[in-house]
């Protein structure tokens, strides 16, 4: 069953006089339990598309479901509702909060949820148990991504939403990220989308979304998705 | 999940943690509010205090509602008064000044003898604070406490007075505190008061009647009214009634000598309490506007994953209000407590310089809830504004760096013979000073604020030395003014001449009348002079010099305002000599007079039109003679000298008390510029953190970047003072409007020295706030602040 619709979906800009067309007559479904890669370079559309689907800016046209709600059609309030409790969000940059600890970063996003997890199974869960206690400034890039991906998952949200999650990273600790993310996929059974410009990163994925120009090119199932172990770039 | 309820949610912990990373800026915020609500809670205090205080004094004594001083009143007369409609009591009473007989011969001490029956039901009865009550036998007598302090007389003393030709002497039994007096003051011409050389003692009636030679008589008849007596009515029909016997003066009770200065005193302190507070907390306002302002700009992509998680825009909005409220309420809190704790001794303060008996400090818990809710209200709205832009600021645009600012070239670039001469750090400067406009007139009207009050402080002294020399150097310059008890014909001027050296002598008619146009009524002196008087020089409102008329009368401008005249305007003298008909004068003039309110007619025409031919009832003298006073003592007809010298001696040590406030004015308007220019500074240097980052990778010193600042708050600051140079003197001349009284017209135009004194005082609280900053920029960490991207 689609968790996921989006039917049509256009996004333009107004960039002084010229018109930046984002997204254009964009459609595509993500099943329940995904792990999901959509895959362009930059320009391609696919943060404007995230932000559509994270109910964070609205599309000139078109529409998104999740499940049978169609969120395109919420106001301010129910958007904030529908951030609130049915997506998470990771970004390239962490975005943690610098004056707030790892497990207090959490419980800023469980206290506001209606049906959170228990923060401190999320930061075990994530490998942070031993330094739930350090502000950002103590932690590594890695350290502070899963502090990130802790707060999106602790909310218990139904989808994911992961921009470029390893592009600040390492190698070793992007691969780290992508199992944590993994992980949660099968694991807690979210479904994940993860954006990027890294075109390795898609074989590990259930679906793959390829966009260019603000179109969708390709959109495919991978029928053999490889090990996180075994992706290189 | 168990969660703690009394831990702080998560939001809060991050405002708590925001609050405590900027805490400089917030206890620079803190500190303006908390000396503004303490302002306001500590004077609305004494003032609701002092009000009741003075209330309830009055009321317990018998304060009257109406004075009048007349001819000899028989003293049945004043009982039948209580018949007229309105009247609900009535008492009689004599009056009058004599001189008191000290061991310094040459001391002149003025005594008011005013007799008293010591009964339950008289006006204006006196309290026994020592001692006990007189006897209406005798020559036991009360004595005015303040009096009895300054001259060392307690209980058991005995003072001498030259009273109807004859030295006689009074036995103390008594210190006591009269509801008249609670500004002692001699009249409206002695400006302060005098306590060591001007008393007050309450005698029997037979004592008062004798000295005074006014046997079973009064020479002053006091009311009270129903309490829905109509006054103009009343005063009306007592007049009528007493006219027969003559009406001196009709003084209202707002116009008693004491009790209209405790109004002018406790309106001012009531004006002040709710002005300077306003303004305290309007620029703590102004000052949280502007950092909540920056703060959410600089949280711009805290903001969005605040969003993105999950957080409404009310919620987020409230986060950075809260900071506000935080300020408001804790400022309030803060205020409110020591404004309590100041109220009581300001109250005592108060009642140092006010003799009242009895004093009712009661604190108002009420006011501890209007400080903080009037704090908190007020600091929300601040929030509000400052914080507004938390709600424009959109997720997705959120995570993305910001575009870089379009530059924009400044107005100094449009001037290219003057931009080309400008150094690079010149320029730089320029640029900074116009980056920022909204900041920059925030600085500039802080500043501007803060020399405008220190000029206004530093103007005080300057304005009262004027006042003191206007009136008793320009404006009538004789060194004594001597009064009689009554009049007497034209060459007595001479046999002055014989009984002290002068050096010059004019003889002077000064009475009161009740002068009218139509429902206007006023009651002054008018004084007769010789029409060549060496003594007095007039100046008419347009500043040029004008001399006494042969007919009509030279007004005050206090005067003309309060009777709504003007020259060629024709006033009506009321006479106070019975069956002496109501006499029409006009006013030749409108003259300036910075003490008192008085009219001024030729002595020859005063005579014959108002009084009788040939009379003077005092001479105005230049004298050196050493021993003038323990002659004029010795002269039965001398009722009062006034020495302009102890005038001014008085004034002088008034003025040591006075600069005590001035010096609380300066610390309160230098603490308001100090934390305006430290908030703002701090601003700014959180703004430029990645401009200075990279000044300091090219090889600019801490130092060197320090003082690229400070020269901008400097341009900022000269510009501000240049600008304060106007509002303080709008601030001056809506002062000099608001403190002009029946008793003083002040104009308080700044003197040069007072614009440099304010100067100086600006850029010493402007420097220290520019060192305070110092300590910021020391600890920045300039490389950090290139790698991070804040969150």
């Amino acid at each position: 069953m689609a968790i996921l619709r989006a039917e049509h979906l256009s996004k333009d800009y107004q960039m002084g006089e010229v018109v930046v067309k984002a997204l254009q007559d964009t459609s595509f479904e993500i099943r329940e339990g995904e792990f999901v890669v959509i895959l362009g370079p930059s320009g391609s559309g696919k943060s404007t598309l995230l932000n559509i689907i994270g109910g964070m800016d609205l599309p000139t046209s078109g529409k998104v479901f999740l499940r049978d709600e169609e969120i395109t059609a919420y106001g301010d309030r129910e958007l904030t509702e529908y951030r609130r409790n049915k997506v998470g969000f990771v970004f390239q940059f962490y975005n943690i909060m610098a004056n707030l600890t790892a497990e207090e970063n959490v419980e800023l996003a469980t206290e506001i949820s209606k049906d959170p997890l228990p923060v401190g199974e999320i930061l075990e869960a994530v490998g942070l148990s031993d330094r739930r206690n350090h502000f950002p400034a103590q932690m590594s890039g890695g350290e502070q991504q899963r502090v990130s991906i802790a707060r999106a998952v602790a909310k218990n949200p139904e989808i994911l939403l992961c921009d470029e999650p390893t592009g600040a990273l390492d190698f070793n600790t992007g691969i780290a990220i992508l199992g944590l993310l993994h992980k949660v996929n099968r694991d807690m059974g979210k479904t994940v989308i993860v954006i990027t410009h890294n075109s390795d990163i898609a074989f590990m994925a259930d679906r793959v979304i390829r966009m260019r120009s603000g179109r969708i090119i390709e959109d495919h199932i991978n029928e053999k998705p490889i090990a996180v172990e075994d992706i290189k770039w | 999940m168990v969660k703690n309820r009394f831990a702080l949610s998560k939001i809060d912990t991050m405002l708590a943690r925001m609050i405590g990373h900027s805490k400089g800026q917030f206890a620079a915020v803190l500190t303006i509010i908390i000396l503004g609500i303490a302002i306001y809670t500590a004077m609305n205090m004494t003032s609701v205090n002092m009000y009741k205080t003075v209330d309830d004094y009055y009321e317990e004594n018998g304060f009257p509602d109406l004075f009048l001083q007349t001819a000899a009143v028989p003293s049945q007369e004043a009982e039948r008064l209580k018949e007229i409609d309105g009247v609900k009591q009535a008492t009689g009473r004599v009056s009058m000044d004599v001189p008191m007989i000290t061991d310094d011969e040459n001391e002149r001490v003025n005594l008011r003898l005013i007799t008293t029956t010591g009964g339950e039901d008289e006006l204006s009865r006196s309290t026994v604070l020592e001692g006990k009550m007189i006897s209406q036998s005798g020559n036991e007598a009360l004595l005015i406490e303040e009096f009895a302090k300054a001259r060392g007389i307690g209980i058991g003393d005995e003072i001498r007075i030259q009273a109807g030709g004859v030295q006689r002497t009074l036995e103390i039994t008594g210190i006591a505190a009269n509801p008249e007096y609670i500004y002692l003051m001699e009249n409206t011409q002695s400006m302060l008061p005098d306590a060591e050389n001007f008393g007050v003692c309450y005698v029997s009636e037979k004592f008062g009647q004798q000295a005074a030679g006014l046997s079973g008589s009064f020479n002053e008849i006091l009311i009270r009214y129903e309490e829905d007596a109509d006054e103009e009515a009343l005063i009306d029909d007592v007049e009528d009634a007493l006219d027969i016997y003559g009406v001196k003066q009709t003084v209202k009770q707002e116009d008693q000598l004491s009790n209209s200065i405790i109004n002018q005193e406790l309106t001012q302190l009531k004006n002040m309490a709710n002005s300077l507070p306003v303004l305290f907390v309007l620029v703590a306002g102004l000052i949280l506007m502007m950092m909540l302002s920056r703060l959410v700009k600089k949280d711009r992509i805290k903001i969005g994953i605040l969003k993105a998680i999950g957080y409404s825009n009310r919620q987020v909005l409230f986060h950075y209000v809260k900071y506000a409220l935080v300020c408001g309420i804790l400022g309030g809190a803060a205020g409110a407590v020591l404004g309590m704790a100041l109220a009581g001794g300001m109250t005592r303060l108060y009642l140092e310089y006010f003799h009242i008996p009895l004093l009712r400090v009661e604190f108002y818990y009420s006011y501890l809830i209007y400080a903080i809710l009037l704090s908190a209200v007020f600091c929300t709205v601040s929030g509000l504004i400052g914080a507004r832009g938390a709600l424009k600021i959109s997720i997705a645009e959120a995570m993305h760096a910001e575009s870089p600012k379009l530059g924009k070239r400044i107005l100094l670039e449009k001037l290219p013979f003057f931009w080309k001469r400008l150094s690079f750090s010149s320029k730089m400067i320029s640029k900074n000073i116009f980056r920022n406009k909204k900041r920059t007139i925030f600085v500039l009207a802080g500043i501007s604020l803060t020399y405008a009050m220190m000029l206004f402080t530093a103007t005080m002294p300057d304005v009262m030395n004027q006042l003191m020399n206007e009136h008793f150097k320009e404006f009538q310059r004789m060194d004594y003014n001597i009064g009689f008890r009554t009049p007497v014909l034209r060459d007595t001027v001479r046999d002055m001449e014989h009984l002290i050296e002068v050096d010059y002598i004019e003889g002077k008619l000064e009475y009161p009348f009740e002068l009218t146009n139509g429902n206007k009524k006023q009651s002054v002196s008018i004084i007769g002079l010789d029409r060549d008087t060496k003594f007095y020089t007039f100046y008419n409102a347009d500043g040029v010099q004008t001399e006494i008329p042969k007919r009509g009368m030279l007004i005050t401008e206090n005067l003309a305002k309060a009777l709504n005249v003007g020259k060629g305007d024709l006033v009506r003298i009321k006479s106070y000599i019975p069956n002496r008909d109501d006499v029409y004068l006009q006013v030749k003039d409108v003259i300036k007079q910075t003490l008192g309110m008085n009219a001024y007619m030729d002595i020859r025409t005063m005579g014959e039109t108002l009084l009788e031919k040939n009379v003077i009832n005092g001479v105005y003298a230049d004298s050196k003679d050493p021993d003038i006073n323990e002659k004029l003592i010795r002269a039965a007809n001398v009722a009062s000298v006034m020495s302009v010298a102890d005038t001014r001696a008085v004034y002088e040590e008034y003025m040591d008390m006075t600069n005590l406030s001035i010096g609380a004015m300066v610390i309160f308007s230098g603490i308001l510029g100090f934390c305006i220019v430290y908030n703002a500074t701090i601003v700014s240097l959180g703004e430029r953190e990645m401009e200075f980052s990279s000044l300091r990778v090219l090889g600019f010193s801490k130092l060197e970047i320090f003082f690229m600042i400070v020269r901008e708050n400097n341009i900022i600051m000269i510009l501000g003072i240049l600008l304060g140079i106007p509002v303080g003197n709008i601030m001056a001349r809506y002062s000099s409007e608001a403190f002009s009284t029946d008793i003083y017209t002040i104009d308080m135009s700044p003197t040069f020295s007072a614009l440099i004194m304010a100067g100086v005082y600006t850029v010493v609280f402007v420097f220290l706030a520019q060192l305070a900053t110092y300590r910021k920029i020391k600890k920045l960490d300039f490389l950090q602040a290139l790698k991070n991207r804040e969150s």
